[in-house]
């Protein structure tokens, strides 16, 4: 059942990957054809602007789609466990927005061999602002889970943005170290001395967050 | 239908939209205010609400569709299709209203930095704040459009940023010759931006008008067509497009070489570290050793006798010999001419002498040609010393400390000094100030009558904002078509002063543009107040670490990126422009590979320069 689960959504989400994959491919291969800026600059800002628009794309309708179409009766009818129907969204989730990554990051890693930067530095940036967008949308989740309305979602997803932007700039500013390492924004920094593990602090606190996102899907039924 | 009832109605639509965009849009402003004023900095944030003014787009964009989906979602569609009204009217009204709303939200950063910086008198916006809110305007249209046509707010949202983002690159595809986001765009041809911003606004509101009126809904069939159409126009696009601002590396070879490469003129000749000539022949590299015995060549000409041949001094050389050389040709004779300034061991930093020398390349293991004592350049005494020298002819220009020497090289082996000015540069301001910019400055012209006017105002102004810099191979002062102009560089920008006139003692200097960095050309480590800069041939070529910058100056009013040489992990040591205009580059390559290994490689490359 729960690859059944997991096809569904799959095929309901696929024009997101296309979208944002070819969205992506489109300038990535502009960007570094035309080099009005440096690679590693390109890279900088083509991944910037993946870290905030394919969650957004992604947590647009990925919850609130069902809320508005209805079909969330049908789906808690279905004789499965909620955390199924959860995860199965979230899986599906995180593989389109590491799948987007990836290629753009091999295609950046292709069209600037041997040019201006190390060769792997574009698309271990690119992979680390990939993660740095699965963290925000893990946190979308604890929030905009129950969202009705696409707009709802939205709200949901720029508020986590606005919201770790502030905790971020307050801990640079303020040289909080330890709290900069819980910002998902941080993993952005390639060149920060222990990614490894700030990346083990994330996920393990991505792991609290999705289990409150799931208790929160799970107790959906008493607001519909 | 009533317009007052159509507007109140959009209006009371669009309220929990507008609420929730103002929230988004004000939250990072009034953070940064709070957080200033914590800190005692009063109550600014000119700084985040440019950032979310910069994010404003996306807001527009956001209000566009949930006013577009207010009224052509399925259900309400069919209710206001069944009433009397007009189609073309109330798109237009809608699309008026959304796009009031979405110009006041944005304003709300404006007005709230600009009250702070009047109430708390401090600097506002920099002037490029109106290009996001035109860009919001476009991005609105495009989404209103888009969500006529698709009715899902998502989609509608996302193709309609797609289209924008388009728009914008467009111009950087197309044959315009556009090299510079900053001074092409912002300043030269804004109008054009301007004008494609507008046009595309004004079609896709009257795309918008059609497709409403004509009922279009794009469901699946066409989507397909679209992609397709949409492929090929963009692989068109990438066929006709051409690389842009990127510096071409003509030719790339690793060589052999210790301690820091430098490039040094000898005549129309290239040297790479006082040892092998450069030659260049169809855009490949060839280095041939200047003397038969690889090891020696011109270096240590440049070296001169042993620096610490005198027991119980320190000497200072200058030029630094790891930094290049100060060559003269005599008919086949190749002579250095080199600066030497000794102090005490005993009293560390004390200047006591300071010699000029030349030396002749020879086998002969005592080349000095001639010496020259300048001691009595040291006035005062003090704990360190300033050396420079410029080779004008045959007239060799010596400044130590705040005095300066004339020295006739004509025949290396026999120095002969002409002048002296001893103090004339006292009391100088070695350094400019942001505040220069601002008014009429005036720098001590040196008073050496044995050059030309122009090359005094040259050698002055290289003095005294290059004092320590290599004023013997470059300079930052650009001559042309009798305009002096002269050029310096910070972390932000690159300025350009105008030299307005000049009497007998002081030249008078005026700011007259500026080229600021952009935070892309940031992030690849823009040159800073430690970078190179020099001018040659109306270009401007900033470099520091591993980016070179080279910068059109031929225009009065404006510094135009021409284009940038990147190479990462590569420190960028030396740079000479050759008689053909292309650019010789030395860079090193190093890594540490634990305790007592230490890789090293060096680069020599060619590039070509950009037009």
């Amino acid at each position: 059942m729960f690859r059944m689960l997991l096809w569904k959504e799959w095929r309901e989400n696929l024009w997101k990957l296309w979208f944002c994959g070819a969205a992506s491919i489109a300038f990535t291969a502009m960007l570094f054809r035309i080099r009005i800026v440096p690679d590693i600059s390109n890279c900088m800002l083509i991944s910037l602007v993946q870290m905030f628009v394919v969650p957004v794309v992604y947590s647009l309708d990925i919850f609130s789609g069902e809320m508005s179409n209805r079909t969330i009766h049908l789906l808690f009818k279905i004789p499965v466990r909620k955390w199924m129907i959860f995860f199965s969204k979230y899986i599906v989730t995180v593989i389109g927005i590491l799948v987007i990554f990836l290629i753009t990051g091999v295609l950046m890693e292709f069209m600037a061999h041997g040019r201006e930067a190390r060769v792997l530095y574009l698309f271990k940036t690119n992979l680390l602002f990939g993660l740095a967008g699965l963290a925000l949308f893990t946190w979308f989740c604890a929030f905009g889970c129950q969202s009705r309305s696409e707009a709802g979602s939205l709200g949901a997803m720029f508020s986590v943005f606005i919201g770790w932007g502030i905790a971020y700039f307050w801990a640079t500013i303020c040289e909080v170290t330890w709290a900069a390492l819980f910002v998902p924004y941080s993993l952005t920094e390639l060149g920060a001395d222990g990614i490894v593990v700030m990346i083990f602090l994330q996920s393990l606190v991505s792991v609290m967050v999705l289990v409150i996102a799931f208790y929160r899907y799970a107790s959906i039924r008493r607001y519909l | 239908m009533r317009v007052s009832g159509i507007i109140h109605q959009q209006i009371c639509q669009l309220k929990w939209h507008l609420l929730a965009c103002l929230g988004l849009i004000m939250v990072l402003p009034i953070e940064e205010a709070i957080v200033d004023l914590r800190a005692g900095d009063d109550y600014l944030s000119s700084a985040m609400a440019s950032l979310a003014i910069m994010f404003s787009p996306l807001l527009a964009g956001l209000i566009a569709c949930a006013n577009v989906q207010g009224d052509l979602n399925e259900k309400r569609y069919i209710f206001w299709r069944s009433k009397p009204a007009n189609v073309k009217l109330l798109i237009t009204l809608k699309y008026f209203i959304g796009l009031v709303a979405s110009l006041l939200i944005i304003a709300c950063p404006v007005i709230f930095v600009i009250l702070c910086s009047i109430i708390w008198n401090s600097e506002g916006f920099d002037r490029f704040v109106p290009l996001p809110i035109l860009i919001a305007i476009m991005a609105y249209s495009l989404c209103f459009a888009c969500n006529v046509v698709v009715r899902k707010t998502a989609r509608a949202w996302l193709i309609g940023m797609l289209i924008g983002c388009f728009v914008l690159v467009l111009p950087f595809m197309l044959p315009l010759n556009l090299k510079d986001f900053m001074t092409d765009v912002m300043l030269l041809t804004f109008g054009l931006y301007l004008t494609i911003i507008l046009v595309v606004s004004a079609a896709a509101f009257l795309f918008a008008l059609y497709a409403a009126q004509h009922d279009w809904y794009l469901k699946t069939n066409l989507r397909e067509l679209l992609w397709v159409g949409t492929g090929l126009v963009f692989i068109l696009l990438m066929l006709f497009s051409s690389q842009v601002a990127n510096i071409k590396v003509l030719c790339e070879r690793e060589i052999d070489a210790a301690g820091t490469n430098e490039l040094a003129y000898l005549g129309n000749r290239v040297i790479l570290n006082g040892i092998s000539y450069v030659d260049i022949d169809n855009n490949k590299i060839s280095l041939s050793h200047v003397a038969p015995d690889p090891d020696t060549g011109l270096v240590w000409l440049a070296w001169g006798e042993s620096a610490y041949g005198r027991e119980g001094y320190i000497a200072q050389i200058y030029p630094d010999p790891r930094h290049g050389g100060l060559y003269k040709k005599v008919g086949d004779e190749v002579y250095s001419l080199v600066i030497y300034a000794y102090c005490s061991e005993e009293i560390s930093g004390l200047y006591e002498k300071v010699y000029l020398r030349s030396y002749r390349f020879a086998e002969d293991p005592q080349p000095r040609a001639s010496e020259l004592d300048i001691s009595d350049c040291l006035m005062d005494r003090i704990n360190r010393i300033r050396i420079a020298a410029r080779l004008i002819d045959n007239i060799l220009v010596v400044c130590v400390d705040d005095s300066c020497i004339v020295v006739d090289v004509a025949d290396p082996n026999e120095l002969r000094q002409i002048d002296e000015k001893i103090n004339v540069l006292k009391d100088v301001r070695w350094h400019l100030e942001y505040e220069d910019r601002s008014k009429t400055f005036a720098v001590p012209l040196v008073p050496i009558n044995d050059i030309n006017i122009e090359e005094r105002i040259r050698l002055s102004i290289d003095l005294i904002y290059r004092f320590y810099g290599s004023i013997y191979e470059s300079s930052i002062v650009d001559i042309h078509d009798g305009k002096i102009a002269f050029f310096s560089a910070s972390q932000r920008d690159v300025a350009r002063f105008d030299v307005t006139s000049w009497d007998d003692e002081k030249i008078y200097c005026r700011f007259s543009a500026a080229r600021p960095f952009t935070i892309l050309e940031g992030m690849a480590g823009a040159p800073g107040r430690n970078g190179r800069t020099f001018v040659k041939d109306q270009k401007l070529y900033c470099y520091e670490d591993e980016q070179l910058m080279v910068f059109d100056v031929s225009l009065d009013r404006s510094i135009r990126k021409l284009g940038h040489f990147v190479r990462m992990d590569r420190n960028i040591e030396d740079i000479a422009v050759l008689e053909d205009g292309k650019l010789l580059l030395c860079t090193s390559w190093s890594k540490r590979g634990g305790i007592g290994h230490h890789r090293q490689r060096r680069y020599l490359y060619l590039l070509e320069n950009p037009e």
